[in-house]
């Protein structure tokens, strides 16, 4: 019974940690009437006119104040579901299962020329594995219910060059999305990588404030001002802030023509102390012993035809407060992602790609080095405005650690609905 | 002050450089398309044409249709009695002519490729840089244009008026009075908002014929709605959205490049940018943009799928497309699907010189 127990803890851990929110607002091709390539090389991967359409604040690349708004259009609302079947393989056991494997409930629209918004929500899932700890319990849910953006975009304030995104958004420093990642299950595991004492998500949308903008020539900038925990509200009175700049050679965004280069620094405080902190009345508490830790990294996409190869690497360093191995040392970690797309057939119906993710944790982590080859083929059933259904095999084979290095590999079919 | 100071008022200086900014931004000039109204903002769907919306200072009428239908065919109203409208606008070559450019009088060249009439009644604004705000307008300019039709308003009105057959049909549809440079505009726009094309094997599948397009063509309306981002500008029933856009057409004159919509509002973002035009019937016409550039709907397409020329001032529209070849030859074929099958326009046929006006 207890070896069940285990198993289901671990099957349940592991989707967990395997599902991401990801985002494709159909409620846009409703409103224009498009399909979804309009934006998509493939839903949700954006084509360069879809970055182009986000950065300009959800409006149309030099429309800003010709099309309609929120308010001359049916009620924006977007739903987006991945629902199928996962096999799992550890050294512990093999499980199966049918799922839900997340849920997104998204609203966005044009309030007026130049300023919009983007919400979304992801409710809670209840994941019938956590059962064991008793009918209800709710743990280990498939999925928390959280706000994950909620913000507000002045757009062209200078055109082009300047826009602010006020709220909870995702970074720009994210160069390679992954709210809008192909992968259901697999991530991108240097983004949810957390070594040592620092509670840093640098996959999470940031609660701020972000001024971006572009440059002819496709020079692009992010410059970000943010909470830097991931959570409303903060935990200490430290602002973090970060930086990005990009520049696209050739024409395009570099997201699906053109090829991009990028760099990016985050530098940020976490607590290291709660033991003497207060909260005030909207929650932000003082976390006390603030240290510090930065990233740094860069990025680059090629395009040649309807092959994409994207990478991207950054390395992390944490004050030595952070270290649990060694708090003589800062801890000290790098990793990275590479993956390769391809889309066939007419408008993109078929995507292949594969990918491979590593982290190389400090010395005296070793347990955590990762090691991740993961492949998917997507098919959609059709190309019709503004709702798809896609379906998804993916495949992912991970090691982990280096001495007792343990092994587990995800299979899952699924089907992907985006209305 | 200390660091952590500092870290608590930045945002407010953020906020205030953006309040101020926004500021600045509602200051900005007026969008250049002042003549669409609010209605028709943004993409509307691909589909069927609505009924031409006619204006009240120009009712319709069988006799004024008539009069503009003889007027539009007539090369007497220009100055060498040799261009008619029907010249550069002919209904054979799907009401624009054969290109890349049009002659006007004394084999002159024009600068750029005559746009089509057909379906000219939906575009907001008239001329490849929206100079004109309506087809009225519009009709005024070519008569006096030296390089189309070289005639002055002046002349072409005495020479109508001196012909009886004319002189009567201008009373039948105007009453008693000197005829005027706006009658006769008015005559021949009201001809113009005649030549509309509804029954496309588009438009048959809009209304429910599934079976018109081929599979091809199923396939050439999706790439054209999606990954070809054609729908982008070429929205709605009339395929177009009005608007001017730069393509980065390299222009054939580089010292001396047409300036586009920038002649009209001198609006810097306006410079090289032309007017989208209707797809409708386009098959009908080659060649395509507005200096008759490309020679084929293939050639055009591959120009996009590019992503375009190089300009300075290239739409943010323009990005390269990643077609694959039978993409391409899905958007040549249902580009070709929308050529009209209306039997009232395709049947204009020029009126010859004894059956005009004497």
């Amino acid at each position: 019974m207890k070896k069940t127990l285990t198993t289901i803890v671990c099957v349940a851990a592991a989707l967990l940690l395997f599902s991401q929110s990801v985002s494709a607002i159909p409620a846009f091709a409703r409103k224009y009437g498009f399909n979804c390539n309009m934006c998509h090389v493939a839903f949700p991967k954006l084509n360069d006119f879809g970055q182009r359409f986000r950065d300009n604040g959800y409006q149309i690349p030099g429309q800003a104040g010709l099309e309609k708004t929120v308010f001359e259009t049916a009620v924006p609302i977007a739903l987006r579901t991945t629902t199928g079947y996962s096999l799992y393989k550890n050294g512990k056991g093999t499980m199966a299962g049918f799922h839900i494997y997340g849920l997104d409930l998204l609203a966005a629209g044009v309030l007026h020329k130049n300023i919009s918004f983007l919400f979304v929500y992801t409710p809670r899932i209840d994941e019938p594995a956590a059962d064991f700890h008793g009918p209800g319990s709710g743990d280990n849910p498939a999925q928390l219910a959280a706000i994950e953006s909620a913000n507000l975009v002045f757009s062209n304030l200078i055109k082009d060059k300047l826009n602010l995104r006020i709220g909870r958004f995702e970074p720009s420093f994210q160069l390679l999305s992954s709210k809008r990642l192909t992968y259901i299950l697999q991530p991108f595991e240097i983004y949810n990588f957390i070594g040592g004492l620092n509670g840093f998500d640098y996959s999470a949308n940031q609660l701020g404030i972000e001024a971006s903008g572009r440059f002819k020539g496709g020079l692009k900038y992010g410059l970000g001002y943010v909470n830097g925990n991931g959570a409303n509200p903060d935990n200490n009175s430290y602002k973090d802030f970060y930086g990005v700049l990009s520049k696209t050679i050739g024409p395009g965004e570099g997201q699906s023509s053109g090829q991009r280069i990028g760099v990016f620094g985050y530098f940020g405080w976490q607590p290291t102390d709660f033991s003497d902190s207060s909260v005030s009345p909207v929650g932000d508490a003082n976390g006390e012993k603030n240290r510090n830790f930065y990233r740094l990294g860069g990025s680059l996409s090629l395009n040649w035809k309807t092959f994409n190869l994207q990478a991207m690497a950054f390395r992390g360093v944490d004050d030595k407060d952070f270290n649990d191995i060694d708090p003589t040392q800062d801890y000290e970690f790098w990793g990275g992602i590479a993956q390769l797309d391809w889309a066939g057939l007419a408008d993109n119906r078929l995507v292949a790609s594969l990918m491979y993710n590593w982290v190389r944790p400090p010395a005296g982590a070793e347990p955590q080095q990762l090691n991740a080859f993961s492949a998917l083929v997507r098919y959609y059933l059709g190309s019709w405005s503004a709702v798809n259904i896609a379906l998804h095999a993916e495949y992912s084979h991970r090691t982990i650690g280096v001495v007792n290095q343990t092994k587990d590999n995800l299979f899952t079919l699924l089907l992907d609905f985006d209305f | 002050m200390n660091n952590r100071t500092w870290w608590r008022i930045l945002p407010v200086c953020l906020a205030l450089a953006g309040l101020g900014a926004l500021r600045l931004s509602a200051e900005d000039k007026a969008p250049p398309i002042t003549q669409v109204n609010c209605q028709q903002l943004g993409p509307q769907r691909l589909g069927p044409l609505p009924p031409v919306v006619i204006p009240p200072s120009n009712p319709q009428s069988s006799a004024k249709i008539h009069l503009g239908k003889m007027l539009y065919f007539d090369p007497r109203l220009s100055s060498d009695r040799t261009i008619s409208c029907a010249t550069c606008h002919d209904p054979a070559m799907g009401w624009s002519d054969a290109g890349p450019t049009s002659k006007g009088i004394r084999g002159q060249m024009g600068g750029r490729r005559a746009p089509p009439v057909s379906n000219a009644a939906f575009s907001p604004l008239q001329f490849w840089d929206g100079r004109s705000p309506s087809l009225e307008d519009q009709a005024k300019g070519p008569i006096q244009n030296p390089v189309e039709m070289g005639n002055t308003h002046e002349a072409m009105i005495r020479t109508v008026a001196d012909i009886p057959g004319y002189v009567k049909l201008f009373k039948d549809v105007f009453g008693v009075g000197p005829i005027t440079v706006q009658q006769v505009a008015d005559a021949i726009a009201a001809f113009e908002r005649t030549v509309v094309t509804t029954d496309s094997r588009f438009d048959r599948y809009m209304r429910g014929d599934h079976q018109t397009l081929t599979k091809l063509e199923k396939q050439g309306l999706e790439i054209f709605n999606g990954k070809g981002h054609c729908t982008a500008c070429h929205w709605g029933p009339y395929f177009s959205d009005g608007r001017f856009h730069n393509l980065g057409v390299p222009p054939k004159d580089p010292k001396n490049p047409d300036q586009g919509r920038y002649a009209v509002t001198k609006n810097p973002e306006d410079m090289g940018a032309f007017k989208t035009p209707t797809v409708r019937d386009a098959a009908l016409r080659p060649p395509y943009l507005h200096d008759g550039s490309e020679k084929t709907l293939e050639s055009l397409i591959e120009f996009y799928d590019r992503g375009g020329g190089k300009d300075p001032n290239l739409d943010p529209l323009m990005v390269p497309l990643g077609l694959s070849r039978t993409e391409k030859a899905a958007l040549v074929a249902f580009i070709r699907a929308l050529t009209s099958l209306n039997p009232e326009v395709a049947a204009v046929k020029p009126i010859p010189a004894g059956k005009l006006p004497k």
